[in-house]
């Protein structure tokens, strides 16, 4: 992928790490590997032990900084609007037309460049806070745009490029980040869909609904019958709230 | 209200849950006066549609009279009576724009879901599970009906309930289907599986100006339905080989194009079929696919094989080879509704066909968990359920 970060000069002075985010097998057998060679080592107590335990310790230690590194990464999500370039500029470039529209507003922008990242829903859900700097822009063609400060790190490109024959606008996005979560709480964010990729991807297809439709399609606050266990554990993935007034009853017997 | 909802492999039960509100501004709600249990239903009953959940309400095959209107909404008013297509369309989408309604970009809330299992993801469908959009279906008495000026088809007094329920799903399915088998003059189309899809594919056929219809199933009275349609008739389990049966009914020829109106959950005989229903049951496959082969197979050179049942996943044993080798043309999918409501309810009023031919039990919706028994078993002669939501129940 190639991401212009020149474009975006100003933020960006820290190299982001290429090196991938280990997944959390790689860290579980990573850190036992290193527990294991390490007891061996010890208890073997003599030239060979040693080396085996300071090897193992390495792993250990690798283990850990796997679990504690931020998670970074890259990604780029594109769709095709259809609508003109200078309509999608112009309703993407002023938030304000669309931030109070998204039906789970999972980031919002005010006027000063402010970001607020949502992770998770309701009372239990995470804030990041970010500001957001405009590095460069052409009307109808991209902005680009960089984090200003150090808790959560991203930058990346917007482009507005006319789609062929009479399919309207590729609106695109690459990016990079880095967040303030280990490789485990980033796999329970997936599972719920709110990686990072995904977060832009579902924010894109947003405004790409509410430009061709007028509305974002949703079913929270439809009726449902009794969830049972299961599917009340599966209502975060649905994009269910547990609605209080809710009792549905069986009416076998009736 | 109340409400079908489908609580777990073979068990669905009429509850009271919240009534439907507009949720969006180009939402309307109606009322229903009549809904229908349709064979897609049958895959949902016995548990082969992944992302159905416990609660759901389902049904997909409904009419009736709209009581609240959003916002946005402008050409329904309050009061009219109206069929609503099984498929949700937005209509400004590129698919929309051109006919391709079913694959609608904008409809399915769930559409990561699907883009993770199909690559891009298709219309949100009315009770359908919740990687099709999740939407609480019509088998119910009342429903929310999204961007309801796009999908709704006015209804005309003087036509009865049961002559245009199936605008909803059945008829412009076997239309759309038989449409797909591009039928010129002296065209022999074989169709496979008489239930009501079989049923309306085969009447829609004869519209399209097919010379000879070959009707295949071994549900005596859906055969003898099907015969009463215009078709000719085999029992497949009264013959040994049906490729060759077809190949002697055609002189040598083969059908021109062959339909599979039967879909994932096919009954078969034989190795091959014990092999794929071992399959299904262990989860290794959500498909049976003993006609999508027997199609392929069938189909003359340079033929049509036409798909309106409907598949999930991976199917197996697929003899790639003949289709390829006789240069065949596949089409199948869900059916793009909007194209053919209006058209249809031009054939229904014209008096070209009575749709409510196929209706062989008449119920309330509380009679439904019974329904959906008798009508997968094929018990009691039955081929089409209609329910009406707002009835006593029939069997006390
Ligand atoms: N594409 C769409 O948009 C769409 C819409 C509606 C229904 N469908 C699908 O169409 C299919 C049929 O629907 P239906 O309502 O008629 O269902 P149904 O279950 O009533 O009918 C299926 C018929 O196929 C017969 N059959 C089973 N195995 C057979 C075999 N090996 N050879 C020949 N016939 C066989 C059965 O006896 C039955 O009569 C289902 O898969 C349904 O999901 C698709
Ligand atoms: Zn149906
Ligand atoms: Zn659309």
């Amino acid at each position: 992928m190639t991401i212009t970060t020149n474009l975006a000069p100003k933020y960006g002075k820290k190299e982001f790490s290429r090196r991938h985010a280990a997944t959390n097998l790689e860290t579980v057998i990573t850190l036992s590997a290193g527990a294991a060679a390490s007891i061996y080592g010890l208890v073997r107590r003599d030239w060979f032990g040693a080396a085996f335990a300071s090897g193992g310790g390495y792993l250990l230690y690798r283990g850990v900084s796997d679990l504690r590194r931020p998670y970074k990464g890259r990604a780029r999500v594109a769709f095709t609007i259809g609508k003109t370039p200078e309509e999608v500029y112009d309703y993407v470039y002023n938030p304000e037309n669309w931030g109070h529209l998204l039906r789970e507003p999972m980031f919002q922008v005010d006027g000063a460049g402010n970001v607020t990242i949502r992770l998770g829903r309701g009372e239990e859900g995470v804030e990041f806070k970010s500001r957001v700097e405009i590095t460069d822009q052409r009307p109808g063609d991209y902005i680009a745009w960089a984090s200003a400060d150090e808790m959560f790190e991203h930058r990346g490109v917007l482009r507005f490029k006319k789609a062929p024959g009479d399919r309207g606008t590729e609106l695109s996005i690459a990016f990079e980040y880095k967040a303030p979560a280990g490789p485990i709480a980033r796999s329970l964010a997936a599972l719920v869909g709110l990686d990072p990729e995904q977060l832009v991807r579902e924010g894109l297809r947003q405004i790409k609904q509410l430009m061709e439709t007028g509305e974002i399609p949703t079913t929270a606050g439809q009726p449902i019958g009794a969830r049972g266990l299961k599917g009340t554990a599966e209502r975060v993935l649905y994009h269910e709230r547990p609605a209080a007034e809710m009792q549905p009853q069986s009416l076998a017997g009736d | 209200m109340k409400a079908l909802c489908w609580q777990g492999k073979n068990k669905v039960d009429v509850e009271r849950v919240n009534d439907p509100k507009i949720l969006n501004p180009r939402d309307g709600i109606v009322r229903i006066t009549r809904t229908a249990i349709c064979g897609s239903d049958l895959h949902l009953y016995d548990g082969y549609i992944p992302t159905l959940e416990p609660g759901d309400v389902l049904g997909h095959e409904f009419m009736g009279e709209v009581v609240d209107t959003g916002s946005e909404v402008s050409r329904v008013k309050k009061g009219d009576r109206v069929v609503v297509p099984f498929t949700i369309a937005c209509g400004q989408c590129y698919f929309c724009k051109h006919n391709l309604w079913s694959a609608c970009d904008n409809t399915n809330p769930n559409a990561w879901m699907l883009e993770k299992l199909y690559g891009y993801s298709g219309s949100g469908l009315f009770g359908y599970s919740h990687m099709m959009g999740g939407y609480a279906g019509g088998q119910a008495q009342f429903a929310r009906v999204p961007f309801i000026d796009v999908g709704a088809l006015k209804i005309p007094d003087g036509l009865n309930d049961e002559d245009v329920l199936f605008l909803s799903d059945i008829f412009p399915t076997g239309y759309m289907a038989a449409e797909n088998c591009d039928i010129k003059p002296g065209d022999v189309v074989a169709i496979w599986g008489c239930g009501p899809v079989g049923q309306f594919a085969i009447r829609s056929a004869f519209l399209l100006g097919a010379e000879r219809v070959i009707a295949i199933d071994r549900v005596h009275e859906r055969l003898k339905m099907a015969r009463a349609g215009g078709a000719e008739i085999i029992d497949y389990e009264e013959v040994d080989d049906l490729v060759e049966e077809l190949k002697w009914m055609t002189a040598g020829r083969g059908p021109d194009s062959c339909m599979d109106a039967v879909g994932l959950e096919a009954h078969g005989t034989g190795v091959a079929a014990a092999y794929d229903y071992a399959k299904q049951r262990l989860k290794l496959a959500f498909d049976r696919p003993t006609v999508v082969r027997q199609v392929i197979q069938a189909c003359r050179k340079g033929g049509v094989v036409s798909i309106p049942g409907v598949y999930g996943g991976f199917l197996d044993k697929i003899p790639f080879g003949a289709a390829f080798g006789k240069g065949l043309i596949l089409k199948m999918g869900q059916t793009h509704m909007h194209n053919y409501t209006e058209k249809l309810l031009k054939h229904v009023e014209q008096g070209d066909i009575k749709p409510s031919f196929v209706i062989t039990h008449r119920l309330s919706l509380d009679d439904a968990p019974d329904a959906y028994r008798t009508f997968r078993d094929k018990q009691d002669e039955c081929i089409k359920v209609v329910l009406d939501p707002w009835a006593q129940p029939v069997a006390a």
